[in-house]
């Protein structure tokens, strides 16, 4: 029997404070991830715990939430077989949470929006399609992975104090995605818009994104490249 | 998951959109009439704060984009090269003066002393943007920014008459090493 302790808020009863609600599950009978114990504990002990979670295979990005301290997708980490430890699950930090769960992601995904995450290109070649490089293509693997759970975001104290102004890991990292695609114009343009303390520079290289991602990825690196490539403008 | 936000969060944008104001998108939200109404006399009672998914906190729908501030290269790139380069400079230039004498050279001790006076500078300058941005702290943001800008003309007034007028930077370090 292992034990695990939940956040649990619910809007409904705003004055109530988050608590840790503790369930102990046997996991003999659950399956090896920390969302099949989320899920065996909705469908057999509370119906009420509420969680986002849609492909169970770490290709969504929904079930992101902070599992021991770290954030990651609850289907990608295994349940921790010492049974004398308590598994303790939190929603991603330092965002509003709409119930238990479930955080709201409206800022992150409005500063994916002003990424501007598409193929800008004024001039496309007449009649077939974009042509690129074997080696122009290779920039891209690591960046365009990301599935936008919002880890990294999350993970990161610069993020938590300035998220209003300061981009964050992912949506840099979609930021390079595309000022290194050969493919992409508007490169001077999106360069531009990062041009001031706030969305780019309140990064101080922490690497608490790199080291969360769940998908491996570095978006510290993306970071660091980006603003190779605007000290060289 | 876009579908637990999208639909309230777009309701209340709309009400942003038609009433341009915080107070009256507040007051006008048909979001959830049943969650409103359920908790309204609840938070009334307890004085708490209620948070609404696309209400007066984090505006608008999933789609509208954040804007950008203003662009200004002196704030963004050049404020981050000067700063990495007064950085690594900083390192040949302590071990200079720690190889030559500062009395000997006294416009190497100068600049040793105007580069650390400006690196710490750049340094406090950089905490207060993190932890006490003028956007959240109205009063004490900039207080805070005068402050930094007092201490550092002090500094620098202060390390240029020891610099002139007494045995300097170099020496003092020495010495204070050797006492």
């Amino acid at each position: 029997m292992k034990e695990f302790k939940i956040y649990r808020w619910d809007p409904d009863t705003p004055a109530q404070k988050p608590t840790l609600q503790s369930y102990t599950i046997d996991l003999s009978q659950s399956g090896p991830m920390i969302l099949d114990a989320l899920i065996k504990i909705k469908n057999e002990m509370d119906p009420t715990l509420t969680f986002r979670r849609s492909c169970r295979e770490g290709i969504c990005g929904s079930c992101a939430m902070n599992i021991d301290g770290v954030n990651t997708l609850a289907c990608l980490c295994r349940i921790d077989r010492d049974q004398s430890k308590t598994t303790k699950i939190y929603p991603l930090p330092h965002l509003y949470i709409v119930k238990d769960l479930v955080p709201d992601l409206t800022q992150f995904y409005q500063q994916y929006k002003s990424v501007e995450p598409w193929l800008k290109n004024d001039n496309p070649p007449d009649g077939t399609e974009h042509l690129q490089s074997i080696e122009d293509r290779r920039k891209l693997d690591g960046l365009y992975e990301c599935i936008l759970c919002a880890c990294c975001s999350t993970s990161c104290p610069s993020y938590w104090w300035n998220q209003d102004e300061y981009l964050g890991p992912a949506a840099l990292l979609a930021t390079y995605r595309w000022l290194v695609d050969s493919r992409d114009t508007a490169k001077a343009e999106r360069k531009e818009k990062l041009q001031n303390e706030m969305s780019l520079y309140r990064c101080h290289t922490i690497f608490n994104c790199s080291r969360t991602c769940p998908k491996g990825l570095n978006p510290a690196d993306a970071i660091a490249r980006i603003k190779l490539q605007l000290a060289a403008d | 998951m876009q579908a637990l936000i999208t639909p309230r969060a777009a309701a209340a944008a709309r009400n942003v959109r038609a009433a341009r104001s915080i107070v009256l998108a507040a007051r006008f939200n048909t979001a959830r009439p049943s969650y409103t109404q359920s908790t309204q006399p609840k938070q009334a009672e307890a004085g708490a704060f209620t948070y609404k998914p696309g209400g007066p906190i984090i505006r608008g729908t999933v789609n509208d984009a954040v804007p950008y501030p203003h662009p200004s290269r002196s704030h963004g790139s050049y404020h981050w090269s000067f700063e990495r380069l007064l950085c690594a400079a900083l390192i040949p230039l302590t071990g200079a003066t720690f190889v030559v004498s500062g009395t000997a050279h006294p416009i190497l001790d100068g600049l040793l002393a105007v580069s650390i006076i400006v690196h710490s500078h750049i340094g406090f300058d950089a905490s207060l943007t993190d932890y006490l941005h003028p956007r959240k702290f109205p009063l004490i943001g900039p207080l805070m920014k005068w402050l930094v800008r007092g201490m550092t003309a002090g500094a620098l007034v202060g390390l240029y008459q020891f610099n002139t007028n007494d045995i300097g930077l170099t020496e003092f370090i020495k010495r204070l090493w050797h006492a």
